[in-house]
């Protein structure tokens, strides 16, 4: 909070003054459903239904029946091959006129937050004047498949020529072929899950199981007060008779993680004392979540209150397939970036969200940015970039509470961070700046930075 | 080498004739004196075989990799090997194909294979040299283009146990196996001494791995197809393919196929079905080398064992 920091919109504008003709795209409100536990009371529900219902609430609070926008765009991560257009079918289903074009996005579990960026960037270059992003994912209801040898076999007989053929093609069939395949729960090219994985890495940064409890912990107590204080009413829509979300602890304690058992790091000889459980990893999850932008134009002739505009997006990969870095720590690399191009430094952020895929996933982050090594070596820095004040760090709770339906996650922490940006800039008198930090399957990562709009 | 005779055949040999062929008693099968052994002087040739872009595909497919246009050499192995075994199912061959395990393989490749390509493939064996356990020799292919340009060799050391030069020539080790298994049994002690590095992947390899490397490799050698097979051949376990597991440590290397390279395979403890292994990679950049360890974790009263190490160079 130093009194001499620049003005993001003017450090901006001095490092690239093409930005000038650039126009704001702005977050005008979200709207979820409570995020359920997979098997949970979504279970029977699919991907297009949750999806409808979450864009069906973002219409009704925000009035716009019969609006025709300029495109929503959102995705699943576990997509049934039939629902190739998922988003925009299930815009099809809502009172939303018919006319709105919608795209289907996919970056794993930043689906949700790269949403905000493609629509942002449409409405900065003024392709599009207003867009919904958002994301949906159930895990109760994931794709099985067949396996490949059936696959295979099946599209021969299908393209046999007579019936002789078809039934030899057929009868290729071995029983092991039909058992039917689940989305499987590893990486492709390492064969590890990801909770293995980032075993590892915490193993790696000596991240300590009492750390890890003590993230879960705030993340739930700041939830629950959020619920309490009545800060999510304009975010969340009951459904299925869930009000809350069903992973939320209110009660939650250091002694009750304390007596969980590690689940993860259990088989892998480099990690010495195993620190991950089911309570500070995300459980598997079903939910949906929906942001509306626009331009300021269309705030306006809409009637809405901005609360944010998306200044910028950084995205990275690691190379951890032969394990040269942590399959999550993709974000670590690209925060600096995007703190660089906007002429910050990691403490001029007011608020900072960092998705909890793993408590350690938050504390390895952290402690790459405090390392010097880490910095000098990894990221080419003169030094490290420092450690953060970790009472604006989540400050309503993350996944680890909420819960992680994987492409909605960005939705949920985009328009809670517009949302605080926007009441804290109110209170103070100044401009907040919010940092989010969302690691992805396959050493990806996607971060953004929003700055708060009072006007 | 002046006295060779190359005979060419007139089509690639099936897995299963030879194998059954190998089966049958032979002159090399009867205990003889090292002074009597001698490798057959015949060379075996097969002319224009086409490198099938569907086998292929469903090699690399098993892999774990892409379809790719240049062939991974894993297919070029695949197709030479049963000339090779065809050599060695021979009546003057003087060990048993029972029992031969295969200790390394090395691949050397000069330029790119792009499937369908036609190639000539020769087979001999070479290099008979006294082991404390036997005796090791060479099955060595050439895959040749249509104008006579060598495109890779490929050169399989092989440990013939229980003919050893000492006259020990009784050897009733589960290795008494129906064609030659991978594994290597001059470790002798160092096997103990083996430190893991830190793990980069795990493979977990089901029950079918020996079948499904079969599908693609018509390699149906007893050992690798099914738990009952190769008990009948003295294995507790069916065994995972030694070249399955080069095959996809090459693959997961993320080679260059364009280029020339070099692929050097040592093959240790064997990896038994089902099973997991798991694997370290390091990535040399500035010499173009991957090495890829692979071991079964320590379980218990078990130490760690390496079971194969592989190496993979782009050369040029």
């Amino acid at each position: 909070m130093t009194e001499s920091r620049p003005a993001t919109a003017a450090a901006a504008h001095e490092a690239d003054s093409s930005r000038a003709v650039l126009r704001d795209a702005l977050v005008l409100g979200g709207n979820r459903i409570p995020f359920a536990r997979a098997g949970g009371p979504y279970a029977g529900i699919s991907n297009q239904d949750l999806l409808t219902a979450v864009l069906e609430g973002l219409v009704a609070r925000f009035g716009l029946q019969g609006e025709r926008l300029g495109e929503i765009a959102g995705g699943a991560v576990l997509k049934l091959a039939a629902d190739l257009n998922l988003t925009r079918e299930s815009a099809l289903g809502t009172p939303l006129d018919a006319r709105t074009p919608a795209i289907d996005m996919g970056r794993a579990c930043a689906t949700g937050l790269e949403s905000v960026v493609h629509v942002s960037n449409r409405i900065q270059l003024g392709q599009i004047d207003s867009a919904i992003a958002c994301g949906v994912d159930s895990a109760s209801d994931s794709p099985i498949e067949v396996t490949p040898r059936l696959r295979r076999t099946l599209h021969r007989a299908f393209a046999a020529k007579t019936p002789l053929q078809r039934i030899k093609a057929l009868g290729a069939i071995r029983p092991g072929d039909l058992a039917p395949v689940p989305p499987r729960n590893s990486e492709p090219r390492t064969g590890l899950s990801m909770g293995e994985h980032m075993a590892l890495t915490a193993a790696e940064w000596g991240i300590t199981r009492q750390a890890q409890d003590e993230l879960a912990l705030a993340s739930h107590q700041k939830l629950a007060a959020a619920y309490e204080a009545g800060f999510l009413d304009d975010l969340v829509t009951g459904y299925r008779g869930l009000g809350r979300d069903q992973n939320l602890r209110a009660d939650s304690s250091m002694e009750k993680l304390a007596s969980l058992k590690p689940v993860f790091g259990v088989k892998s000889p480099q990690v010495a004392e195993p620190t991950m459980t089911a309570g500070n990893s995300t459980p598997l999850s079903d939910g949906a979540s929906a942001v509306l932008l626009g331009s300021a134009e269309w705030a306006a002739e809409h009637d809405l209150t901005p609360l944010a505009r998306v200044v910028d997006a950084r995205i990275s990969a690691v190379d951890f397939v032969h394990g040269e870095e942590g399959l999550l720590m993709a974000p670590a690399y690209a925060v600096p970036e995007l703190l660089d191009a906007n002429g910050m430094t990691l403490q001029d952020v007011d608020l900072y969200e960092i998705h909890e895929a793993f408590a350690s996933t938050v504390l390895a982050t952290l402690a790459a940015w405090e390392s010097e090594e880490f910095c000098r070596h990894k990221l080419g820095r003169d030094s490290a970039l420092g450690s953060i004040d970790r009472d604006r760090l989540n400050v309503t709770g993350s996944s680890l509470a909420a819960g992680h339906p994987f492409a909605a996650t960005g939705g949920r922490i985009v328009a809670t961070l517009a949302k605080l940006l926007h009441q804290r800039a109110l209170e103070t008198g100044r401009p907040q700046r919010g940092l989010i930090s969302v690691c992805a399957a396959a050493g990806q990562g996607s971060v953004a930075l929003l700055e708060s709009v009072t006007s | 080498m002046s006295d060779e005779r190359i005979k060419d055949l007139t089509d690639v040999p099936s897995f299963p004739a030879v194998y059954a062929a190998a089966l049958l008693p032979r002159r090399g099968d009867a205990p003889r004196t090292s002074r009597e052994k001698r490798l057959p002087g015949t060379a075996y040739r097969v002319r224009k075989v086409r490198i099938d872009a569907g086998r292929a595909a469903d090699f690399d497919h098993l892999m774990g990799g892409p379809a790719t246009e240049n062939v991974h050499p894993g297919v070029l192995h695949v197709l030479a090997f049963p000339i090779s075994l065809a050599l060695m199912a021979r009546g003057d061959f003087p060990f048993p194909l029972l029992g031969l395990v295969h200790l390394r393989n090395s691949v050397l490749q000069h330029r790119p294979v792009a499937v369908g390509e036609l190639v000539d493939v020769e087979c001999r064996v070479r290099e008979l040299r006294p082991h404390r356990k036997g005796h090791t020799f060479e099955a060595v292919s050439t895959i040749l283009a249509q104008d006579g340009e060598i495109i890779a060799t490929d050169v399989s050391t092989y440990l013939a146990k229980g003919t050893s030069s000492s006259g020990s020539s009784s050897s009733s080790s589960p290795s008494s196996a129906a064609g030659p298994s991978a594994g290597s049994s001059d470790q002798g002690s160092d096997h103990r001494d083996f430190a893991p590095p830190r793990p980069t992947a795990r493979w977990s390899l089901p029950a079918d791995t020996g079948r499904r490397y079969a599908e693609v490799s018509g390699d149906v050698n007893p050992i690798h197809m099914s738990g009952l097979s190769a008990k009948a051949f003295g294995f507790p376990r069916a065994i995972a393919h030694g070249m399955y597991t080069a095959s996809r440590a090459f693959t997961e290397s993320r080679v260059d196929l364009s280029r020339p390279l070099r692929w050097d395979v040592s093959f240790d403890a064997p990896v038994t079905l089902p099973g997991s292994v798991l694997v370290a990679y390091d990535e040399d950049r500035d010499s173009g080398t991957t090495r890829c360890v692979g071991w079964r974790p320590a379980k218990g009263e078990k130490a760690p064992r390496r079971c194969f190490e592989v190496e993979i160079q782009q050369l040029g």
